[in-house]
């Protein structure tokens, strides 16, 4: 990591939240079928409302083909059986009919997840992505009303899962956290934050007892991979090849509408993760130095340490002082 | 004829969609209203709250659902209704809808306005469940008629008498989206005029018209292109019986603001030739 002062970079329009509608994904099957043609109509099952439910959730929620989802809940004998529980017609089978839903569930979430990844899609392409979404959705279903934090697994999902992935599987998780991240502080409470005014009210003989709260949109994100210059190319130019691996952090932070992105320096990321932990700013000012062996880096960092404060308050990275009652 | 809620008409209005924020903020187009996906405003403190308060400060808003299940065997989601009723207090919204379906089971949500069978065992549970709703968010709510692409071998209303009569024994509105009318028509082989004749107008609060997408052998319900040409014929002829709110939906391939609303405003000349 470079040790001049790193350049902040923003996220001009921000990752997108997608609108989640009442609108149907446009495909239709993932493969084509014949339809199903009715035979005589036989009498319905005789099933009650909690029993359909169960079986169609199942049918179009299994990742098995749709000839085999919709027989994986114990409610049909065989396909026979199917017109008993849905309708065909002339034009579309019952088959068919359930194969839109089926379809429906992973392609609705597929999109979900291109909008909160799209980086980390386009490092796997598009197929591959595809998969991951769906060992995903097997792993983690949804279960809130909102899709807004559908994907928050993803990140260690990539590290455990054991899904075939092409690509090393450290830097896609961190990509995908650095994803995340954006996505979670769009949504994260902006909260006041100290201003430069008030941190000018601070008497110097409390600067060091004064802990820094961190505000709650804004943190600090180690990576194995220098992934944040890696999504900046592919912001600019639309490229994404994974880097060499390269320790570091960047320090991420919503200010108003805009969402910042900020390598730190390791001298700048102690100090601000051991504020953030609520060290006072004595004891934080210890851990600048841990790790730094070059002693011009560190004559550097004592240096400069007024200015990134100053950058960091203005960028609205902390929320209060708080100190000791005198 | 009005509702019988006394919910206004609140004139033609717009699905407000994120891509269109800025424009909405800093040009004021004369737009009736907006309507909001209420989903996308829960779970989060963050950004899309920002515009929205802005925005509602500016126009009337309703709230429309996605996740309400309210066909579910699953019990009431507690925790979303109160979030529910926040949202609707924060920003005035005029009333909150959602859709005659069920979203998941098993604590599983879909995110798919999926089919009831349309029984009299369904009919007591959904009644039972909207009664409930309106008792905690203390007002109506409207449900919509879902399109759909099957239909159960149980059932045996017929999906307009289904609705009114939820809506009747119920006491809540509707929100008639012909466009779904047209879809599931369809889809399934009825008559979409049938459908409409046995609507309980006075429980209409408000239209929905959409575009959407023909396979050939079925219609999916995208909201990604104009209105076609029957379905404004049928919220013409629907709009005879009940001077409701109307409502564009547009969520995928979302064209400029300017091409939505223009194709918005097309309403007027369709409900003016069905009150001719």
């Amino acid at each position: 990591m470079s040790d001049r002062k790193p350049m902040p970079m923003c996220e001009r329009v921000g990752p997108v939240i997608r609108e989640r509608s009442s609108a149907s994904p446009a495909s239709t099957t993932s493969r084509s079928m014949t339809p199903m043609r009715a035979g005589p109509r036989r009498s319905p099952l005789p099933l009650q409302l909690d029993q359909v439910q169960h079986w169609f959730a199942e049918s179009i929620t299994n990742r098995a083909p749709i000839d085999q989802a919709v027989l994986a809940a114990p409610i049909l004998n065989d396909l026979g059986d199917l017109e008993r529980v849905v309708v065909g017609g002339p034009q579309l089978g019952a088959l068919e009919r359930m194969a839109i839903y089926h379809h429906g569930y992973r392609a609705r979430l597929v999109e979900c997840l291109a909008d909160d990844f799209p980086a980390l899609r386009a490092a796997l392409g598009e197929e591959a992505f595809e998969r991951l979404v769906h060992l995903y959705a097997d792993r983690h279903p949804s279960r809130s009303p909102s899709l807004n934090f559908f994907g928050r697994h993803m990140a260690a999902f990539l590290l455990d899962s054991g899904a075939a992935l092409a690509g090393d599987r450290r830097f896609l998780s961190d990509l995908a956290r650095l994803e995340w991240t954006l996505v979670e502080l769009l949504h994260a409470e902006a909260s006041p934050t100290l201003s430069l005014e008030h941190l000018a009210t601070l008497p110097a003989e409390r600067w060091a007892h004064a802990r820094f709260a961190s505000s709650p949109t804004a943190r600090v994100l180690r990576f194995a991979y220098p992934v944040n210059a890696c999504y900046q190319r592919w912001r600019d130019r639309g490229e994404l090849a994974p880097p060499a691996p390269e320790i570091g952090a960047t320090l991420v932070y919503r200010h108003e509408l805009l969402v910042w992105r900020l390598d730190l320096t390791p001298a700048m990321t102690n100090l601000l993760e051991a504020l953030f932990a609520g060290e006072p700013l004595s004891a934080a000012l210890e851990h600048l130095a841990a790790g730094i062996s070059n002693t011009d880096e560190l004559a550097e960092a004592e240096r400069t340490v007024m200015i990134w404060f100053r950058e960091w308050v203005q960028g609205g990275v902390f929320a209060r002082i708080d100190l000791p009652a005198e | 004829m009005t509702n019988r809620f006394g919910l206004p008409d609140l004139g033609i209005g717009l699905g407000l969609r994120t891509k269109h924020y800025a424009h909405v903020l800093e040009e004021r187009p004369e737009v009736g209203w907006f309507e909001i996906i209420s989903e996308n405003y829960m779970q989060t403190s963050g950004r899309p709250l920002w515009w929205l308060d802005r925005i509602a400060e500016a126009y009337p808003i309703v709230m429309h659902g996605v996740s309400l299940s309210i066909g579910s065997t699953d019990p009431l989601d507690r925790e979303y209704l109160r979030e529910l009723k926040v949202l609707r207090d924060r920003i005035g919204a005029r009333w909150v809808s959602d859709h005659l379906c069920w979203t998941g089971v098993a604590g599983r949500n879909t995110h798919d306005l999926l089919p009831l069978p349309y029984t009299t065992e369904t009919l007591r549970h959904v009644v039972r469940r909207v009664r409930e709703v309106q008792d905690f968010l203390g007002a109506p709510i409207a449900l919509e008629n879902p399109s759909s692409y099957v239909e159960f071998a149980g059932s045996t209303l017929p999906e307009w008498e289904f609705l009114s009569t939820v809506a009747r024994e119920a006491g809540c509105g509707i929100l008639l989206d012909v466009n779904n009318v047209y879809v599931s028509a369809f889809n399934h082989g009825f008559d979409p005029d049938e459908y409409l004749r046995g609507i309980a107008y006075d429980h209409v609060v408000q239209f929905h018209v959409a575009g959407h997408t023909h396979n050939g052998t079925h219609i999916i319900d995208t909201h990604s292109s104009p209105v076609i040409d029957p379905v404004w014929r049928l919220l013409g002829e629907a709009h005879r019986h009940a001077k409701a709110s109307i409502l564009l939906e547009w969520d995928a391939d979302i064209p400029p603001f300017d091409v939505a609303w223009h194709e918005a405003k097309k309403a007027k000349a369709w409900i003016d030739r069905g009150a001719a």
